[in-house]
């Protein structure tokens, strides 16, 4: 056993001394070399090999690493229990790691607080094309050809005589085609208008569609479901009222207003100060639309209803620029 | 549609409160609101009286006046104009008077003079233009009056008329609803007509060449009028509707269209060559100069109305000059015609030119009692306001009455739809009211003839809704018990859309939604490699395409966040990208997908130091989390045939490509200066959807510790860790369970120059028995003489 040994294993337990981070690698450096089979303890055991003139320098030597040992030990194991450890000051107040905030967009997700809604209530969920036939979006819908009605919405049309679904009502069509009573779906999508792009509008929206065909289906049943929507949608107070319209592929027809979310009809800025908000058209499907889709309206009955989603997020969240919906500036998503 | 409150009187007693009145209307499905039109003037302008003017001392151009306003003190009022006198009787601006949202007139001294309000101009109190003086009124007027006084402001309704009623574009319209709605009676003014000139079938000759166009032409002549202005109630009554007083003819043919709803035109007979009018379509190149002084373009399928020679006007849309009543017109011809809807409408639409006329006649105006009112009534007024003598007798030329239309009303039908119960004696009042003729009724069915102003109702659905929408729209009650209808079969993939929504919100993503309308590069450039479908109309160039992927639209949104100098730019979106495809019907084919974009740190700057960029493998980790968690095994398959990308891939499903994941080049977004590398990943979800199964198996909890053993590789730097990854995989015995590649290591100098180490740290576990260390050691020790021999890999 030379100078050297000694020195050599003196600089190894510094060496595991310094990479040891924890409790437990603190242990494994104790028992390495301070343990009763480490490597201190291995030293010593050689003691029997000395020549006995040298032992006694050797067995200073020894200790003396042994007792130095045992002090850096020591010293940094305090930071690791007891007293110490608690004077070991951490900045608690640096602030937490930046996990990034994901949000829903607010049209889907008003699109998924109304469908489970309208799922509460009984409806199913349908879909269909966004680029639609004349026959879908319009004729099946009582838009006769060279109708003025089809001025009320501006149509895009697309190569290979397509058009882009003007309202989600073609759904009703479609679906009915394919099913036969009773049917109750809701059917959400985006749909198109060739208005120009502005605060106000937007060349496409969100619109959910409702319709529930059956027999002995009455205005009272729409009533009563609109009713209950808009108090599962607005609160237990809001008032609903029901004004005479016209759309093709209902008869009657009516808007619906409903009693302002933020005034509770007092008159407010939302509301323009009438108390009321626009919400939905709807009405009684119109016998030319059974017939369409070969149903007997002597048979069945049904109503149908349609509602703009960006109207209705915009209204509640105080948005008045419609283009901030289709921006996706982050500033503006992270806020929901 | 402006409607006059004051024009409906005559008409209709109206001795309800406004408010509710529009309302009421509103719920009959007349939409409206009360306006008030007309000149209004500030509070505190007042009447007064210049009693003394004198020079400004100090300036040249100002008098210094005494106004007496009916006070007790007399006002002190300097002023520029160089009207003003005394004696004068002028409006003046008190002291607190607000003229403009800015201008509030308060005590000034004005070159040294006290100055106590303002003598007003013109155009200071928003009259007119003028202000080369104050206004002067003539005669004698009581000091003090509000000047507000001198101006009758009137109310009218502004009603917005939904397609299907022509009928309610005029005052009789309006009128006819309150009648029924209140109870009232509707009452037209009678007409009585004093024909004392020559018979009109001497004058003119009537013929029609289109008679499907045209059903019916009436015509009247009035000779010897004479042109001027209009009296004051006429041009006021126009001008509240928003309508210029032109001459008494021509406002009084406006009047009538205002008051009855049918479109009516006055042609300067003498400029009729041959005497006659001929109804029918142009020919092929003709041309007329209309009366707002347009050279229009006919085509064959426009309808005119024509002299002995050439086309006098575009039938039921516009005039034409050369016809026009002007100031030298003696002799008049009075049209009142009914022409074909769809007829109209597509002249109309075709040169663009939507009048009050076509408006009318393109949504069906009366054939009937309205036409030939209208005709008579306007001979009359025409009479009364410019003079004349009327030819004897109406040419009416009509080969094929339009009959009105009957329907039946099954009186339990009302209540099978709307759900209320309406008496009889209910339904027939009401039809009644709307001037609809209950013509018999027989056990519970009414059978109804239809005004023929009525094109939108023919159908019992129809009188459903009439005997609804005027009282009890507002009395429907509401169902309370709802039925649940049950359907064969519920749909479940909106809930697998909410499932990947929250993915992605859990990863910190932002949900975006993107306009569906691209530009032609975009579309051009779709990820897939679809033909993009082209609109025919599009708003603009920037949106004449439907977006064939929805990696474009995204990288709009970065390229929009990028210039705001947004940095956290982590976006996905699920939406129908469209593929242009010759065998659909609307040659359009819809792909509902996912799209993710990222240009964001994994974390964001922090205190630890470590900004992590989100690059290709961070987008890689994504999507295997994605489709394991719906349990789709994939491969991804290098995809070298875009430029932009520093490395894209097809992610491969079932044997068929249904996705793409890929990092762009740094450069591509080079003016953008990215602070982050942008990755993007697109996935058809719609058809992962279809092959969907969500019924998953519980699987046992392991109930035997596993055993992790870690293998440092040394392997050729181009040996792709994927192919060493999947060897593992395939030859690590049915006890390994996981493999994680935990540390890549390059130094070229301990490892050789062409050399890496992979770290993996690799996991065994049984379901049967705690494994031994020796099973263990022989799968590590064979897996590596396999690794050694195949790809020369060497323990590190």
């Amino acid at each position: 056993m030379t100078k050297e040994t000694i020195e050599q294993v003196q600089l190894q337990f510094k060496q595991a001394l310094a990479q040891a981070s924890d409790r437990l690698s603190m242990e494994e450096v104790k028992n390495a070399f301070l343990g009763r089979k480490g490597k201190v303890a291995g030293l010593f055991s050689l003691m029997g090999e000395i020549p006995p003139e040298a032992r006694k320098e050797a067995g200073r030597l020894l200790n003396n690493l042994k007792n130095e040992l045992q002090a850096l030990f020591d010293e940094k194991n305090q930071s690791f229990s007891g007293a110490k450890a608690n004077e070991q000051w951490v900045d608690y107040t640096m602030p937490g790691y930046s996990l990034p905030n994901g949000t829903r967009h607010p049209l889907t997700q008003a699109v998924d607080d109304m469908l489970s809604i309208f799922k509460r209530l009984g409806f199913d969920i349908a879909y269909g094309p966004e680029v639609e036939t004349d026959w879908f979006n319009f004729e099946s819908l009582n838009f006769p050809p060279n109708h003025p009605a089809r001025d009320m919405q501006d149509t895009f049309y697309t190569e290979g005589g397509g058009v882009l679904r003007t309202h989600t009502s073609p759904v009703q069509t479609r679906y009915m085609s394919k099913h036969e009573p009773p049917v109750r779906i809701v059917a959400p999508g985006r749909v198109f208008r060739n208005e120009a792009i502005s605060a106000r509008s937007y060349c496409l929206f969100h619109q959910i569609e409702g319709l529930y065909i059956d027999k002995d289906i009455t205005f009272a049943d729409l009533k009563g479901t609109i009713e209950l929507f808009c108090r599962m949608y607005y609160g237990k107070d809001v008032k609903i009222k029901f004004r005479t319209s016209y759309f093709p592929f209902t008869e009657p027809s009516a808007e619906i207003d409903v009693s302002c979310f933020l005034c509770g009809g007092k008159g407010c800025r939302v509301c323009k100060n009438t108390g009321w908000l626009e919400i939905m058209g709807c009405g009684m499907v119109d016998p030319n639309v059974l017939k369409a889709v070969n149903y007997d309206p002597e048979k069945y009955t049904g109503y149908a209803f349609g509602l703009g989603v960006e109207r209705m997020v915009m209204m509640r969240l105080g948005i008045n620029d419609i283009r901030l919906l289709f921006e996706n500036d982050v500033e503006f998503l992270k806020q929901f | 549609m402006i409607v006059s409150i004051d024009w409906l009187k005559d008409y209709v007693e109206l001795d309800m409160p406004l408010e509710e009145l529009a309302d009421k209307l509103t719920v009959a499905g007349l939409e409206c609101v009360i306006k008030e039109v007309g000149k209004s003037i500030p509070e505190g302008v007042v009447v007064g009286k210049v009693i003394e003017r004198k020079d400004h001392p100090n300036a040249d151009s100002l008098s210094v006046c005494k106004v007496d306003i009916g006070a007790p003190e007399v006002l002190n009022i300097v002023c520029g104009a160089l009207n003003v006198d005394a004696d004068q009787f002028v409006p003046v601006a008190t002291v607190g008077t607000q003229l403009t949202p800015d201008f509030k007139i308060k005590k000034a001294k004005l070159r040294g003079e006290p100055s106590m309000g303002m003598i007003c101009a013109e155009d200071e109190l928003g009259l007119g233009n003028d202000h080369s003086g104050i206004i002067v009124l003539e005669g004698e007027h009581k000091l003090g009056t509000p000047f507000s006084e001198y101006f009758k402001s009137s109310k009218i309704l502004d009603v917005d008329i939904t397609a299907n009623r022509p009928d309610a574009m005029s005052h009789w319209g309006v009128a006819r609803e309150i009648a029924a709605i209140y109870g009232k009676e509707f009452k037209k003014i009678p007409v009585e007509l004093k024909e004392t000139g020559p018979s009109v079938n001497e004058l003119v000759k009537i013929e029609i060449a289109a008679p499907e166009a045209c059903p019916r032409y009436t015509a009247r002549v009035v000779q010897d009028v004479k042109i001027g202005p209009s009296p004051e109630w006429l041009v006021q009554r126009l001008e509240a509707l928003g309508l210029r007083s032109i001459n008494n003819v021509v406002d009084a043919s406006n009047y009538v269209l205002m008051e009855t709803g049918h479109p009516l035109h006055a042609f300067d007979f003498d400029k009729l060559k041959g005497a006659q009018v001929n109804v029918r379509y142009a020919a092929k190149g003709e041309k007329l100069i209309t009366i707002d002084h347009k050279e229009r373009e006919l085509s064959e399928d426009m309808l005119l109305i024509c002299d002995g020679e050439e086309a006098i006007a575009l039938a039921g849309i516009m005039g034409g000059t050369e016809s026009e009543v002007s100031d030298e017109t003696v002799n008049v011809l009075i049209e009142s015609a009914y022409f074909e809807p769809a007829v109209i409408r597509k002249g109309s639409k075709q040169q663009q030119l939507p009048t009050d006329a076509s408006k009318r006649f393109e949504r069906g105006t009366d054939p009937n009692e309205t036409l030939v009112y209208a005709q008579d009534r306007l001979a009359a007024l025409i009479l009364e306001l410019a003079g004349g003598t009327l030819a004897k007798g109406m040419i009416d030329v009509y080969p094929e009455p339009i009959a009105k239309n009957t329907a039946k009303l099954r009186v339990d039908n009302v209540k099978r739809i709307t759900g209320v119960d309406i008496s009889k004696e209910k339904c027939i009042e009401t039809l009644e009211a709307l001037e609809f003729n209950v013509l018999e009724d027989n056990d519970n069915v009414l059978t109804v003839e239809i005004p023929s102003f009525r094109p939108d109702v023919d159908r019992e659905i129809d009188l459903v809704e009439e005997v609804l929408r005027v009282d009890h729209l507002d009395k429907i009650p509401s169902m309370s018990r709802m039925t649940i209808s049950v359907a064969e079969e519920y749909d479940k993939f909106h809930p697998f859309l909410s499932d990947i929504r929250s993915f992605f919100v859990g990863l910190g993503m932002h949900e975006a939604v993107n306009n569906s309308l691209v530009n032609e590069e975009m579309g051009n450039k779709n990820i897939w490699g679809y033909q993009p479908l082209k609109i025919l109309n599009p708003l603009s160039n920037e949106m004449n395409h439907l977006r064939a992927d929805m990696i474009q639209p995204l990288l709009t949104s970065l390229r929009a966040n990028a210039l705001k100098k947004r940095t956290n730019i982590r976006l996905f979106e699920l939406a129908n990208v469209i593929e242009k495809n010759d065998y659909s019907d609307t040659k359009a084919v819809e792909h509902y997908n996912l799209g993710v974009l990222c240009s964001a740190p994994v974390f964001g700057l922090n205190w630890t130091g470590e900004d992590k960029a989100a690059d290709l493998f961070y987008m890689k980790g994504i999507l295997d989390r994605l489709l394991s968690k719906l349990n789709f095994n994939y491969k991804l398959k290098e995809n070298t045939n875009r430029d932009e990308f520093e490395v894209l891939y097809d992610v491969v499903v079932r044997k068929s490509v249904v996705g793409k994941i890929g990092q762009y080049k740094a450069d591509y977004f080079e003016k953008l200066q990215l602070q982050y590398p942008a990755v993007v990943m697109e996935l058809q979800v719609a058809k992962l959807f279809n092959w969907y199964n969500p019924k998953k198996q519980y699987q046992p909890v392991p109930q035997f510790p596993s055993m992790f053993r870690d293998m440092s590789l040394v392997v050729d730097k181009k040996c792709k860790s994927a192919t060493i990854l999947n060897e593992i995989n395939q030859s690590g015995g049915k006890y390994l369970v996981d493999l994680v590649l935990y540390d890549v290591y390059i130094d070229d100098e301990k490892l050789g120059k062409d050399k890496k180490a992979l770290s993996l740290r690799l996991e065994f576990r049984s379901e049967e028995m705690t494994l031994k260390d020796k099973l263990v050691d022989d799968v590590m020790n064979k897996l590596f003489e396999r690794l050694k021999n195949q790809y020369g890999a060497q323990l590190r």
